[in-house]
C-alpha cells in the first residue's frame, strides 16, 4: 500500500482513485483527521484522500503523519 | 467596480484552509458594507514537487461588487487580514484584480497566466512582472510570498468563469431524494444545471440528489452538475455528481483548455 520515495515519504501506491483502499487504510489509522470541506474528494468522509495529512502529488499523495 | 480578490497559501497542515480565510474576507466586506459579493470558489493548480504548496495546491477567490473609492481600503484591510492571519510558514500572496481596468486583451493574458499555473512551474517574477504591467494589485505577506504566483493564477481562474468549485455544499433535499431542475434552481447560488456532456436540462426534468452537492464555475454560472445513470431498460435517471466525478470533469476541463 505504501513505498518510501525518493524524498523519504511515506508515498501511496493505489495513486488517486484507489477509494475503497484509501478508506480502508483511513478506518484504522489513528492519525486521521478530516481536511476543510473544499478539499474532500472522496465520498467515503473516512478516506485518506480526505484526511489534512495527505499532501497531493503529480500521480498520488504522501502521507505527512510519521 | 467589479473586482477579484484572490489569496493562496495562507496555511499550515494544522490550521484554517485558505477558503476560510476568503470567506472570513468576503463575509467582513459585506458586514462593512463595502459591497455584494459572490461566493468563494476553489482552483486547483499544479501538483509539482518544485512547487513548495502545503498539500493540495489551490487558491481561492470571490468576486465582488464594489464602489471603486473603496479599492484601497478592500485592498488594505485584506493585507491587513492576511497579515494577522496567516500561519508563520506560510508563504502568502494576495491579488486584488479590478475586472473594467482590464482591456479584453489584457484579462486574456490573466486568464493564460491561470492556466499556465495548472501545467508549468512559474516563478515570482512572472507573476510581478504581469501584475506590474497589467496595473493589478498584488502583494505578498511573509514567507517566501511564493502565494503570489497562486493568487494572479487564481484570479485569472475565477476570470476565465470556467473553472474550480464553490466553497461548501448545499443543504437541498435527502439524499436519493428525486427533485425537478426547476426545485433546484430556487435555492440560492444555484444557477443551473447541466449535464457532465454540456446540456442544460429543461425545469421539469427530474435529477436525484447525492451525498454531497457542489456547484461548480462554469460559463461564470454556479453549476450542479449531472449525469445519466442507465437504469438498464433503455432508460436513464440523472443523478448529481459526486466529488470524484467533478474531479474527472476538471481534469477533462483542463485537458479541453490545453488545446
Amino acid at each position: 500500500m505504501w513505498q518510501i520515495n525518493e524524498k523519504n515519504e511515506k508515498e501511496f501506491l493505489g495513486g488517486k482513485t484507489a477509494w475503497d483502499m484509501a478508506a480502508e487504510i483511513a478506518e484504522a489509522c489513528a492519525a486521521f483527521s478530516l481536511d476543510v470541506e473544499e478539499e474532500l474528494i472522496a465520498e467515503e468522509e473516512v478516506s485518506c484522500y480526505n484526511c489534512r495529512y495527505r499532501r497531493w502529488t503529480a500521480e498520488t499523495f504522501v502521507c505527512l503523519k510519521k | 467596480m467589479q473586482i477579484l480578490v484572490c489569496i493562496d497559501d495562507t496555511d499550515n497542515i494544522e490550521s484554517r484552509g485558505t477558503g476560510e480565510l476568503a470567506e472570513m474576507i468576503r463575509r467582513s466586506m459585506e458586514e462593512k458594507g463595502w459591497g455584494k459579493t459572490q461566493h468563494v470558489t476553489r482552483h486547483q493548480l499544479l501538483l509539482h514537487p518544485d512547487i513548495p504548496y502545503t498539500s493540495h495546491n489551490s487558491s481561492m477567490c470571490f468576486q465582488a461588487e464594489i464602489e471603486a473609492a473603496l479599492l484601497p481600503h478592500v485592498i488594505s484591510y485584506a493585507e491587513a487580514f492576511l497579515a494577522r492571519e496567516c500561519q508563520q510558514e506560510a508563504d502568502p500572496g494576495l491579488c486584488v484584480l479590478a475586472v473594467d481596468g482590464l482591456t479584453e486583451q489584457a484579462k486574456r493574458t490573466v486568464i493564460n497566466f491561470g492556466y499556465k499555473a495548472k501545467k508549468t512551474v512559474l516563478t515570482k517574477a512572472e507573476a510581478y512582472d504581469l501584475a506590474n504591467q497589467l496595473e493589478i494589485h498584488l502583494s505578498e505577506h511573509g514567507g517566501t510570498g511564493q502565494g503570489v504566483i497562486g493568487a494572479l493564477a487564481g484570479a485569472g481562474l475565477r476570470l476565465s468563469n470556467n473553472d474550480g468549485w464553490f466553497k461548501g455544499d448545499h443543504k437541498v433535499g435527502r439524499q436519493g431524494e428525486a427533485m425537478t431542475v426547476q426545485r433546484l434552481l430556487s435555492f440560492s447560488a444555484i444557477d443551473q444545471v447541466k449535464s457532465v456532456n454540456g446540456a442544460c436540462l429543461p425545469e421539469n426534468d427530474y435529477v436525484v440528489i447525492g451525498n454531497k452537492l457542489k456547484t461548480v464555475l462554469l460559463e461564470g454560472k454556479a453549476v450542479i452538475l449531472v449525469y445519466p445513470e442507465d437504469l438498464g431498460n433503455g432508460d436513464f435517471i440523472w443523478k448529481t455528481c459526486e466529488k470524484k466525478q467533478l474531479r474527472e470533469y476538471e481534469a477533462k476541463m483542463n485537458c479541453v483548455a490545453d488545446k
